[in-house]
């Protein structure tokens, strides 16, 4: 029993919440990017929040399976049709065999997970099955799947009973009635506020960077993945030329470089850094975050800033 | 002594802002007595010259965890600061010659040393592993002696291959596989450095002591 990537999209990666105890030997934690909606996937489908589940970019995903599964699509980026027919995110899914899930060009949030009920058979690497590319860890032997790539999936018996009461369709496919509540995505014309908390080199900042940094509307550049998300559209300056001693950095972390742009660092940040710190994000923040694409504009808002 | 969050499940223990031994051996203390005797909540703790960073479940009071970090701290003494407990201390061959030193000639020049002075001076001493990080299994080595100290590679280069040992300010280091990087290439070693099936996954650890013993071009051919 299986599921198959017929087509990966723009990037299809198998991610479940991260592989912790191995920073010590400078690997990166990884993981969801967005872990609201992922753990939100795997709890509509009745499996444990850290069920390793399919992280798509925007759109382009089509999967097949070869028996009937139950599965559920969270997050954003993407509308979905089963067979042809639109689907709802958020809620649970059940298709039979041979059926086609495919994920379309939406303007709302950037990536969609998906979790199927039981799980998908992947070996954890160093305790994760979390997909970090640089490395070739974890995911399909350390990459991403690719077209034709078929995937195991785990426990025959709880795809079977999980969704059963779903009416199957003429067309292949059903829709369970409830959904999850969840907060809509960020809009692609929208701008989106960032609530984060001073980071550690905040004081190091001129006066007038310390103001801008709040006042200035950014733009997610387009070198935004799952390493960091570089912001445009003002520039950042110490009160004096300082260099910081490498020390730890972690997702959330707004790192500023030399050249003034502040790089917010997700999932797949590295564990040391030595650019000043000049501001973290809230775990709330880096899931709406990443749910934005490059072009999205973006506010830092002082939200739990002086606390 | 500061301590300060870095994420709302994360804080950071700066022992000092500068590069040290004595405050390197305090953060790896902490490292070690959280191993032996976690406390509720505790994820991990990764530790970076002179910080050391806990890692806590999202469900933790923070309050608790400064606590009890705080405890831990207070039990440190004069003396416990100079424990060095079991150091591993590993004996790495390194290649320089040719091509496997490829800055070698660049780094004389810029330092007035002889090639033969330089590799005398890299493999006469012993290095700590201060911290791994940069990418999976990349040792940060010190303190090299300030004759040897340069500035980084005004353009880094886009692929340095693994295994290549290299200098930078007073720091020597291995990149463990091939990553872009900007720091002088003055060796190379037929060690793994990272190996995700290994146990553990990285052949160095912060902590060890490290000597260079240069070998031969058929010696790093045979090794490899």
């Amino acid at each position: 029993m299986s599921i198959t990537i017929v087509k990966s999209g723009i990037q299809c990666s198998i991610q479940d919440l991260g592989r912790w105890g191995y920073q010590q030997y400078g690997v990166p934690v990884g993981g969801v990017m967005d872990r609201e909606s992922a753990i939100t996937a795997n709890r509509l489908c009745g499996n444990t929040d850290g069920e390793a589940v399919l992280e798509c970019t925007l759109h382009g995903t089509i999967i097949t399976c070869d028996e009937t599964i139950t599965f559920a699509l969270t997050g954003g980026g993407a509308r979905a049709t089963v067979n042809g027919c639109g689907v709802d995110y958020n809620k649970l899914i059940r298709m039979v065999a041979g059926s086609q899930l495919k994920l379309h060009p939406d303007p709302q949030g950037c990536r969609t997970y998906i979790a199927i009920s039981g799980g998908l058979q992947v070996t954890n690497e160093l305790g994760s099955a979390s997909t970090y590319l640089p490395s070739g860890i974890g995911g399909i032997a350390g990459k991403n799947p690719e077209a034709g790539q078929q995937i195991p999936l785990k426990d025959a018996g709880r795809m079977q009973e999980w969704g059963r009461d779903i009416v199957i369709r003429e067309d292949g496919f059903g829709v369970g009635n409830w959904k999850a509540q969840v907060e809509p995505w960020p809009h692609v014309n929208e701008t989106v506020l960032i609530a984060c908390e001073s980071g550690p080199e905040w004081a190091w900042f001129d006066a007038d960077s310390q103001l801008r940094f709040f006042e200035a509307s950014f733009i997610i550049a387009n070198h935004a993945n799952r390493m960091g998300y570089r912001l445009e559209g003002t520039f950042l300056q110490l009160k004096e030329k300082r260099e910081l001693l490498s020390t730890a950095v972690t997702a959330g972390i707004v790192q500023v470089t030399n050249e003034g742009h502040p790089i917010i660092l997700m999932a797949d940040a590295q564990t040391i850094g030595g650019y000043p710190r000049i501001a973290r994000l809230t775990s709330k923040a880096i899931s709406i975050l990443a749910q934005c694409r490059p072009g999205v504009k973006a506010r830092f808002s002082m939200n739990g800033f002086l606390s | 002594m500061r301590i300060y969050h870095i994420s709302d499940q994360a804080l950071t223990i700066a022992f000092s802002e500068v590069i040290s031994e004595t405050a390197n051996q305090q953060v790896l203390q902490l490292h070690h007595r959280l191993q032996a005797a976690p406390f509720m909540g505790f994820i991990e703790s990764a530790p970076a010259y002179s910080s050391l960073t806990v890692y806590f479940s999202a469900q933790t009071n923070k309050e608790e965890v400064t606590t009890q970090l705080n405890t831990l701290l207070s039990e440190f003494t004069e003396d416990e600061t100079l424990e060095t407990g079991e150091m591993r201390k590993h004996i790495v061959p390194v290649c320089y010659a040719g091509a496997y030193g490829a800055d070698l000639q660049a780094v004389a020049s810029a330092t007035g040393l002889s090639i033969q002075e330089i590799i005398e001076i890299h493999t006469g001493m012993t290095f700590r592993v201060y911290m791994i990080g940069f990418v999976p299994g990349f040792a940060y080595m010190g303190i090299l002696p300030p004759e040897l100290e340069m500035p980084r590679r005004e353009s880094p280069r886009l692929e340095v291959p693994g295994g290549s040992v290299a200098i930078a300010g007073r720091q020597t280091g291995i990149y463990p596989a091939v990553i872009p990087g900007g720091w002088h290439i003055i060796g190379r070693t037929p060690w793994r450095l990272f190996d995700k099936n290994a146990q553990p996954c990285s052949r160095l650890s912060a902590g060890d002591l490290v000597q260079f013993e240069a070998i031969t071009t058929e010696a790093f051919e045979q090794l490899s």
